[in-house]
């Protein structure tokens, strides 16, 4: 069963335009502890079976090849790591024995780094990321829709937002250039960027931009990327806007809801909240949200609608949101407006030094 | 795990503060928090901060009864966060409500939609006030009750007050034998006219109660007693002594640490007790003060309430719902026959 209400973007990618969905590893599907020393060299040392999953992440990379799939269409998933290759092996396994679909996935050579004495770049990826997902998108057809899950440690918001407007020509390369030199990137990294950005065909290809809230980041700190980027507190969230966009099916939410319930001790209500939060915060319309749960409702997964009268009172207070002007984040993310990085680069890289990085068109 | 509603818009610094608390509940416990307020302002506070949705619902309402309001008016109100919020909890849509608002309407508001509990003629509000600490593992809180949701009482009254605050103490601060104390104008059983004396007899002759006697206002912080009972109007204006108290005192520290270096001095040595009292005295850190007598359960807390105080008063009321405090009460009161 699809859902009723996919969106313009979903609509607008036409049947045959493969997906493409690009994976962070660390945070946004494994649960990797990497603050301490120790912890870094457990991270490293561990088995694939002691390997944490991030609770419904396998189920969601599922669901959207299995949707594709089932429109006729292709969905490859490729997962792209700052973390060494030395670990490639033991990540694959987890792979492996959580029965995850990929079509690639590329790390991080820092024993390249350790190589030219840079040690400094050893902890920068937003260099390493923009050039690994340029090489991605060369390698598959124009007309590719993509999607981007990362999570809200580092600067995924920033790497694919980048990303996102180098395909669709909104970033001069001048502009992208003084951006990369002032979050310190790896300046051969930066030509490399550079090149790359002036070899991929211009198109608006990136849809949403999923972030996992892992560190629970206040949501506010996302404004500033646009309406492109949907931070997340859990993979029913991130499933929840995917329905609504035509890229899962709603059982396929049913199936996200249930692993949370049965293996992370979820409940209905926590899930019903987590609906709710992302209608207050304007990812989901709220006409879009009814239809999505009226099911789930049936099925059990969520909790039946409250007493006639609290129904009433939240009626109420739905007529009331309607009736507020809308705030800007709620606008359509199929129409982003330029970015400010500079206030983005002073938020989320408050050390860089100041040189003006607005957007501006090549 | 109980669902605590928590009034949004009242308090001085809400829905800011209030909003906040709740925040950090919902990222330290499993509680659920029902907020109950202005939509679009309380989004408006949540998304600035870090916080989990997954323990957080909204409950919309357009109105809040301001700090000054008369109490009695303000119950016309119905769409006022307060009596919303006191809805949801007699509906049984929450187990317990947190308000940070206006007392009178907070003690109105419960007395019109909770249900006394049976035997109880009149509901108390219960102060937890810090004393001086007699030997280690003692509770460094005592428990003052009433403190404002009466102005007189009968006797009578003042031994339902006694049964629930040991039932609260038994309950919350795990005290097995709470102390109850009266607070009288002398320790002997013929001082303070015919209630207290009355009131004394009653509460010696009550079984199941540690009744010590009588007690002065200089017992008050002593920590003689776990649970001391009073009227209203005595125990509002004794609280509001020891409060007032220690403010100055704190003060008139800081103004002598701006005037002379030797003083200054003096208080830097000082400073791990100033400290040490300051944290003592802090409401923040136990949350707010229940008002016993309902089936159901409301924590008060202080009007300029911080997120701390929030959160203390959210875990607190989680805790009197899983400890289930009004059964508590409920059973001691049957048990008077």
């Amino acid at each position: 069963m699809r859902f009723g209400g996919g969106g313009r973007r979903a609509r607008s990618a036409g049947p045959a335009s493969p997906l493409v969905c690009r994976w962070d590893l660390d945070k946004t599907y494994l649960r990797s502890e990497f603050t301490t020393l120790r912890q870094l060299l457990r991270t490293a040392l561990e088995r694939p079976d002691q390997k944490v999953d991030v609770p419904g992440v396998a189920e969601l990379i599922r669901a959207l090849k299995a949707a594709a799939a089932s429109r006729g269409q292709t969905a490859l998933v490729y997962f792209v790591s700052a973390s060494p290759p030395q670990i490639g092996k033991a990540i694959r396994a987890k792979l492996a024995l959580d029965g995850v679909p990929y079509d690639g996935i590329v790390f991080k050579n820092q024993l390249e780094q350790l190589r030219r004495g840079k040690f400094r770049y050893l902890r920068e990826h937003v260099g390493f990321k923009l050039v690994e997902l340029l090489r991605g998108h060369l390698a598959v057809p124009a007309e590719t829709r993509e999607l981007c899950f990362g999570d809200d440690w580092e600067s995924d918001s920033l790497i694919y937002s980048l990303y996102a407007d180098v395909l669709a020509g909104r970033l001069a390369p001048a502009s992208l250039t003084t951006i990369l030199t002032r979050v310190r990137v790896d300046p051969l990294l930066v030509s490399q960027v550079i090149a790359l950005a002036t070899q991929v065909p211009r198109r608006d290809a990136v849809e949403r931009i999923f972030i996992n809230l892992d560190r629970r980041t206040p949501p506010a700190t996302f404004r500033l990327f646009g309406p492109r980027v949907v931070p997340t507190f859990n993979y029913f969230q991130t499933a929840a806007v995917l329905a609504v966009m035509g890229r899962l099916r709603l059982e396929d939410v049913g199936r996200v809801g249930t692993v949370l319930v049965e293996r992370s001790g979820y409940t209905a209500r926590r899930l019903e909240n987590s609906l709710d939060d992302l209608v207050r915060r304007g990812h989901l319309s709220l006409p879009a949200a009814e239809r999505l749960a009226a099911p789930l409702r049936a099925s059990g997964l969520l909790s039946p609608l409250p007493s006639p009268r609290s129904r009433w009172r939240r009626a109420l207070g739905r007529l009331g949101r309607w009736r507020r002007p809308a705030r800007p984040r709620t606008r359509s993310a199929t129409e982003p407006g330029p970015l400010d990085y500079d206030a983005i680069l002073a938020r989320v890289h408050p050390g860089a030094r100041h040189v003006a990085a607005s957007g501006g068109t090549p | 795990m109980p669902t605590i509603a928590v009034d949004a818009m009242g308090g001085d610094h809400a829905p800011d503060e209030v909003v906040k608390g709740v925040a950090q509940v919902s990222l330290a416990t499993d509680i659920e928090c029902l907020l109950v307020g202005d939509e679009r302002r309380i989004q408006e506070n949540l998304e600035g901060v870090s916080y989990n949705p997954e323990h957080i619902a909204i409950l919309h309402c357009r109105d809040a009864i301001g700090m000054g309001e008369n109490p009695h008016e303000a119950m016309r109100r119905r769409d006022a966060s307060l009596l919303v919020g006191t809805r949801a909890v007699a509906e049984g849509r929450a187990d317990a409500l947190v308000s940070a608002g206006n007392t009178g309407a907070c003690i109105l508001a419960c007395a019109k939609h909770f249900p006394l509990i049976r035997g109880i003629r009149r509901a108390a509000l219960a102060s937890v006030y810090p004393r001086h600490v007699e030997y280690e593992g003692q509770d460094r809180f005592a428990l003052l009750l009433d403190v404002g949701a009466t102005v007189r009482c009968e006797a009578e009254e003042l031994v339902h007050f006694a049964i629930m605050g040991a039932g609260y103490a038994r309950r919350i601060s795990k005290v097995t034998s709470p102390r109850v104390a009266l607070l009288n104008m002398g320790s002997e059983e013929t001082k303070g006219g015919e209630t207290l004396v009355e009131a004394h007899r009653r509460l010696r002759a009550l079984a199941g109660i540690h009744f010590v006697g009588n007690v002065e206002g200089n017992d008050l912080v002593r920590g003689r007693a776990d649970v001391i009972v009073c009227e209203g109007l005595v125990g509002n204006i004794a609280l509001k002594l020891i409060e007032g108290v220690s403010e100055v005192f704190i003060d008139l520290a800081s103004v002598a640490a701006e005037r002379r270096l030797s003083w200054r001095l003096g208080l830097r040595l000082l400073a791990r007790g100033i400290e040490r009292l300051r944290e003592l005295t802090d409401y923040a850190q136990y949350g707010g003060s229940p008002i016993l007598g309902f089936e159901r359960l409301c924590i008060k807390c202080h009007g300029r309430s911080t997120a701390q105080a929030i959160a203390n008063a959210v875990k607190v009321a989680a805790k009197a719902v899983r400890d289930r405090v009004p059964s508590e009460i409920a059973a001691a009161v049957a048990a008077l026959g």
